[in-house]
């Protein structure tokens, strides 16, 4: 934001987080659609759920993995705010790691779930939803990386610090996501 | 309109004349120029298409185009028309017009704004580099699946439409959120959403719209890009796919995108009809109210386009009573330009004729929307030549007409000089008599069960002489746009006169700068107390403030 384009005193919410907010409610629309797809095809006669599937450890374990990284992300916020920067390091740092440890989880998964994109219908949903929820886990990390960097050089403050907000909530909403993934893919 | 002083910001350029000067802008005003030039360009190429196909269709068994070309042009005139052309155009005005209406220096992002324009040029180029790759796609501007799937379609074309597709519906995703957060954050003090200029407030909701429609579009072409090029079956029936699936997506983005094709110029004519009838709109709240409710309703009404597929009763029901129920805040519109123009000092000048002739092709096509939307009369005329019909009075009548009206009446702010106004009535009268025979006899045709995107019919079936009409109706249209290329020459070779003055007799805050602005728009914010500031400086014993909080 430059002295261009400051936001006017009438309005009081934040620009960055407003903008934030509807990039959300436009993906939720594009997670939602595919879950139509999901539904859509869930009653075919290609459905095969692989006979392998009772295995949750993994799907498990990167839930548990991606929940604590929630706490780390909201522990990195919650430090800037009483500046406290080591913390805001430290926390971020291993929210990334644990992010960059799901992705290792997910891709793991993709190899050893007996699926293939092209062998059924429910090949082709499983990847789809669970790959585009990895592309967001990854962007997730690259935003999250971006601001460690900023940290780093000390962009952020008690008073200034936007863009570390903006990631936390990114990585809280790619949670959620998560969650609901999961409780349709493997769940019911 | 008092004023409030703020120091003029230090805008960054890296040139300031000559291509990279245009090349390098985040300026919102020459985006939205790059904008409206791109889209005109690409204008072109669709009448083209479209003069080739009534080439084609002059005649019965005519052999100009072959059906395979024919396929590919029909789907590029169609895709131009509506991705590359009028959503492109809205956008265009939305970024020259939105912060200079809403007393703001720039958009909100100015170079997401660049960002967003580049995007869309690139991927319509992309789009068209097709033809030089196998084909064009070739499977109309819906592209159904299965239809589309590798099997059907072998050729890269539609690879390249989806590619587009997911271009062109990034670059407007980018745009739409620059739009609603610059609406929302800077409009100037006093700027209340009740004060709002109506096309600000069309360009608001459409930007939702979009936010809301497209990914619903971007689901449906990345399913189809995996089933072509990884194998998956999401449309593939023989291995357990569906084959209404494309359908639901495409049209969950079908029916709202036609009224982010049609609302920003609902907003133009509510500016202009105004300003040329020396009164301030009539019902603005109400106006306002039917923008908001389209929006919400343009979501629920997708499946009239599937009254075909064999839809359990309920939701025939459903879909066609919501379908009527979405006319209604359409009709409001339309009276309240009536009663805009009722008793008013009408001035006939091309703006306000473009207008008129908005409000009269669009109540045909809305009226036509409201036959197809009657589920067995749809049965009988749905894939026929009425549905051509009706498509074209809303987007030609409609968004065309609606955006040559503000191109007319912003060009002197654009550019300091007025359009000449006699060439203007001769583009405004050729266009509308040529619209209307082009498109008016396809009514007939449709009911006479000519079926749409044929390459060509045998004789005998009475269909003859209407196609010949439209054929000759299409070369009065192509006149016409050429009389308009002229008159921007001619004007733009003679030098500007309109600098400092505000050529129309204007309302709103757009007026109250220089033609064409400065960079920072304003030297000082404004303060706005009524729906028409420029007319309470005019005016300050009768100032519309004085009326508007008492
Ligand atoms: C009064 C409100 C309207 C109603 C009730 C309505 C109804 C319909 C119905 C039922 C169809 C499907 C016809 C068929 O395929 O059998 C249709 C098609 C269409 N409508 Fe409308 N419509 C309305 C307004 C509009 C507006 C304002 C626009 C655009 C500006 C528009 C653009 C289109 C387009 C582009 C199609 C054709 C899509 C295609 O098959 O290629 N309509 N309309
Ligand atoms: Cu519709």
């Amino acid at each position: 934001m430059n002295s261009m384009t400051s936001a006017h005193p009438m309005s009081k919410a934040s620009t960055g987080k407003l903008a934030l907010f509807i990039t959300l409610g436009t993906e939720s629309v594009f997670f939602v659609t595919l879950l139509v797809a999901y539904i859509a095809l869930r009653d075919s006669v290609t459905w095969n759920v692989p006979h392998t599937w009772t295995r949750l450890t993994i799907p498990l374990l990167n839930t548990v993995v991606l929940l604590v990284s929630v706490l780390l992300a909201w522990l990195s916020g919650a430090a800037i705010r009483r500046d406290n920067k080591s913390a805001l390091k430290s926390n971020l740092l291993t929210t990334i790691l644990l992010g960059l440890f799901f992705v290792a989880g997910q891709i793991y998964e993709f190899s050893h779930a007996g699926l293939h994109i092209n062998d059924s219908s429910f090949g082709g949903v499983f990847f789809t939803l669970m790959g585009f929820h990895a592309l967001h886990v990854l962007a997730g990390v690259v935003f999250l990386g971006l601001n460690y960097v900023r940290a780093s050089l000390g962009d952020f403050s008690a008073q200034q610090h936007e863009a570390v907000e903006l990631g936390v909530l990114f990585w809280y909403y790619v949670a959620a996501v998560w969650l609901v993934l999961f409780v349709a893919l493997y769940l019911v | 309109m008092t004023t409030q002083v703020r120091e003029i910001p230090h805008k960054v350029n890296i040139a300031t004349s000559g291509l990279l000067s245009w090349i390098m802008t985040v300026d919102h005003k020459r985006i939205g120029i790059l904008y409206l030039f791109s889209a005109f360009i690409f204008f072109l190429v669709g009448g083209i298409e479209a003069l080739l196909m009534r080439i084609q269709l002059a005649q019965p068994d005519n052999k100009f185009l072959s059906p395979d070309v024919y396929n590919q042009i029909f789907t590029m005139h169609g895709t131009t028309m509506i991705f590359l052309v009028v959503m492109p155009l809205a956008a265009g005005f939305g970024n020259y017009l939105v912060p200079l209406m809403i007393g703001a220096r720039d958009m909100a992002f100015p170079k997401l704004n660049a960002l967003s324009y580049w995007t869309y040029l690139f991927g319509g180029v992309f789009m068209y580099s097709s033809f030089a790759f196998g084909g064009a796609p070739n499977d109309g501007w819906f592209s159904y699946a299965p239809l589309t799937e590798k099997a059907f379609s072998p050729t890269h074309g539609m690879d390249f439409w989806v590619m587009g597709i997911l271009m062109l519906g990034l670059a407007t995703t980018i745009g739409s959120i620059n739009f609603i957060v610059t609406i929302i954050q800077l409009r100037a003090p006093g700027m209340t959403l009740t004060k709002l200029p109506l096309f600000v407030w069309t360009t608001f909701v459409t930007s939702f719209l979009a936010v809301f429609s497209l990914p619903s579009l971007t689901t449906a072409v990345l399913l189809l890009l995996l089933d072509r090029q990884l194998g998956s079956h999401f449309y593939n029936t023989a291995e357990g796919g569906s084959a209404l699936l494309w359908q639901h997506l495409f049209w969950f983005f079908g029916h709202p995108e036609v009224y982010i094709l049609i609302l920003p110029a609902m907003g133009i004519v509510s500016m202009v009809i105004p300003v040329f009838s020396s009164k301030p709109l009539f019902g603005y709240p109400a106006v306002v109210f039917s923008t908001i409710a389209i929006g919400f309703l343009g979501f629920t009404v997708w499946a009239h386009h599937m009254f075909a597929t064999g839809m359990p009763t309920a939701s025939l029901l459903f879909f066609s009573a919501d379908s009527f129920l979405i006319g209604v805040p359409t009709g409001v519109k339309i009276f309240a330009w009536l009663g805009t123009m009722w008793k008013g000092k009408l001035r006939f000048m091309t703006p306000m004729l473009f207008s008129i002739g908005f409000v009269a092709l669009f109540l045909i096509g809305g009226l036509d929307g409201i036959h197809l939307a009657v589920v067995p009369v749809d049965w009988q005329i749905t894939d026929s030549y009425y549905v051509v019909a009706h498509i074209h009075y809303v987007l030609f009548g409609g968004a065309i007409f609606g955006i040559f009206s503000g191109i007319y009446y912003w060009f002197p702010k654009m550019t300091g000089r007025l359009l000449g106004e006699s060439l203007g009535k001769w583009h405004f009268w050729l266009m509308f008599i040529g619209m209307n025979m082009v498109f008016m006899p396809m009514h007939v045709l449709g009911l006479e069960g000519m079926p749409r995107r044929i390459y060509t019919y045998g004789p005998g079936r009475g269909w003859e002489i209407w196609n010949f009409i439209e054929t000759i109706g299409a070369a009065i249209i192509a006149i016409s746009v050429f009389i308009f290329v002229v008159n921007f020459f001619l004007t733009m070779l003679r030098a500007p006169t309109h600098h400092e003055s505000d050529p129309w007799d204007g309302f709103t805050l757009e007026w109250t700068t220089s033609s064409p602005p400065p960079n920072y728009n304003f030297a000082e914010i404004p303060t706005v107390r009524s729906r028409r500031p420029l007319w309470d400086k005019k005016h300050p014993e009768l100032a519309d403030w004085k009326e508007e909080t008492a």
